[in-house]
């Protein structure tokens, strides 16, 4: 199942056990899951994942191929941004590329720097509780040597307990204030971090609004001949408004308009041959 | 109420999905703010927030502000005078030197 013209680019060679395909049009016999040879296509290196009977060896596939790489009813698209990386494929660009490339650089210099205070809250919590208990302690204490002195007893007992228990109120209470000392500067360097973070949250911000532009853009550079090539899908009966087009109608048409150099895995029926697939799409093809 | 504001894209997105799922724990919800009600339930979802995010969640307590009780008499005459003052384009600091109202750098540097 050599393809005479398979030479030079563009040139696939599947391995399925031990038959070797190779060529820009391959068929592969039904039993083959359609899912392994994308696989295959789109991780090659990643043994994990792939089905080892299945090997693929190809161009390394753009953006725009897990969009289209893989067309079969069932499949969902999301038209616009496949249709907007065609025309990346193709070389197309938008006015405010560079300003977003400027922008996602600046983002990779801006460190935010991780922090959680969660600790130091906690101690603040903690110490304040201990403060309320010993403020109850030293209460009680007073109390007692009240009563020690009204009923006319020894009151050396009672008076040493509410030293101690002043004491110690005196210690927590100066931990108290340490700690709260602590929250506070650790609160002001999270909110430093906050400032960063903003910066950061607003140029993300404007980088995805502007890519959302440059994708509109780009579709509607497109949208012509996208228009003609839903009209020219096989099969694709009548499409009033082809952003409505069904998925794989949509993603023949974008796959014709994009520049493919690995293979589209087909699994549908709109093709008579790989053949005539590849030379419609003018993309190598593997049909399954 | 519990303040919490959301600093990422990634925690927006949740801050918004949890306030448009537990609406009746939210009094208010603007852009990436929303404000919980002060119950343990709203606290969990702050919490939950905070546990997914991080820092990209900042989590407040409010309080309701009872000027009465917060802030001495000649600061809410300060308010009074100044907002009913004849000339629009007088700055405070102006208006308030001569007439014995407290001058904004007196202010800034006392807390609630």
């Amino acid at each position: 199942m050599t393809d005479a013209a398979a030479s030079g680019a563009d040139v696939v060679r599947v391995r399925v056990g031990d038959v070797v395909r190779s060529g820009r049009a391959i068929t592969l016999p039904d039993d083959v899951d359609p899912a392994s040879v994308v696989e295959a296509i789109q991780s090659p290196d990643d043994a994990d994942d792939t089905d080892s009977r299945i090997a693929v060896d190809a161009s390394e596939p753009g953006p725009v191929h897990e969009h289209v790489g893989y067309v079969h009813p069932g499949m969902g698209l999301r038209t616009r941004t496949a249709l907007a990386r065609a025309a990346r494929s193709r070389g197309m660009t938008a006015p405010d590329d560079e300003e977003v490339e400027s922008i996602r650089e600046r983002l990779t210099a801006i460190d935010v720097g991780e922090g959680d205070i969660a600790d130091h809250r906690r101690a603040v919590a903690e110490v304040t509780t201990e403060t309320e208990r010993l403020r109850e302690q030293v209460a009680a204490a007073r109390g007692k040597l009240q009563a020690a002195r009204e009923g006319g007893g020894d009151a050396t007992a009672a008076t040493a307990e509410l030293e101690s228990a002043v004491r110690q109120l005196s210690e927590t209470e100066t931990d108290s204030v340490a700690a709260s000392q602590r929250l506070q500067r650790a609160r002001e360097a999270a909110r430093e971090r906050r400032d960063r973070r903003e910066r950061l949250r607003r140029l993300e911000d404007r980088a995805a609004n502007l890519e959302r532009e440059a994708r509109a853009h780009l579709v509607g550079q497109l949208a012509d001949r996208y228009r003609e090539a839903v009209a020219a899908v096989p099969s694709a009966g009548n499409v009033a408004d082809p952003f409505d087009a069904d998925p794989v109608t949509a993603a023949l048409a974008i796959a014709r308009l994009a520049a493919l150099s690995a293979p589209v895995v087909l699994a549908c029926d709109r093709f008579g041959s790989a053949a005539a697939a590849r030379r419609w799409l003018d993309a190598p093809v593997v049909r399954v | 109420m519990l303040l919490v504001i959301a600093y990422t894209r990634e925690s927006r997105t949740s801050l918004r999905n949890v306030a448009r799922a537990h609406e009746d724990s939210v009094v208010r919800q603007f852009g990436r703010v929303a404000l919980f009600e002060a119950t343990e339930f709203g606290a969990f979802q702050a919490l939950r927030l905070r546990e997914k995010h991080g820092e990209a969640i900042q989590v407040e307590r409010t309080r309701p502000f009872n000027e009465f009780d917060a802030v001495r008499p000649a600061v809410r005459e300060a308010a009074r005078a100044y907002e009913n003052r004849e000339t629009p384009a007088v700055p405070y600091g102006r208006f308030a030197d001569g007439r014995n109202l407290p001058p904004p750098e007196a202010m800034k540097g006392v807390e609630l």
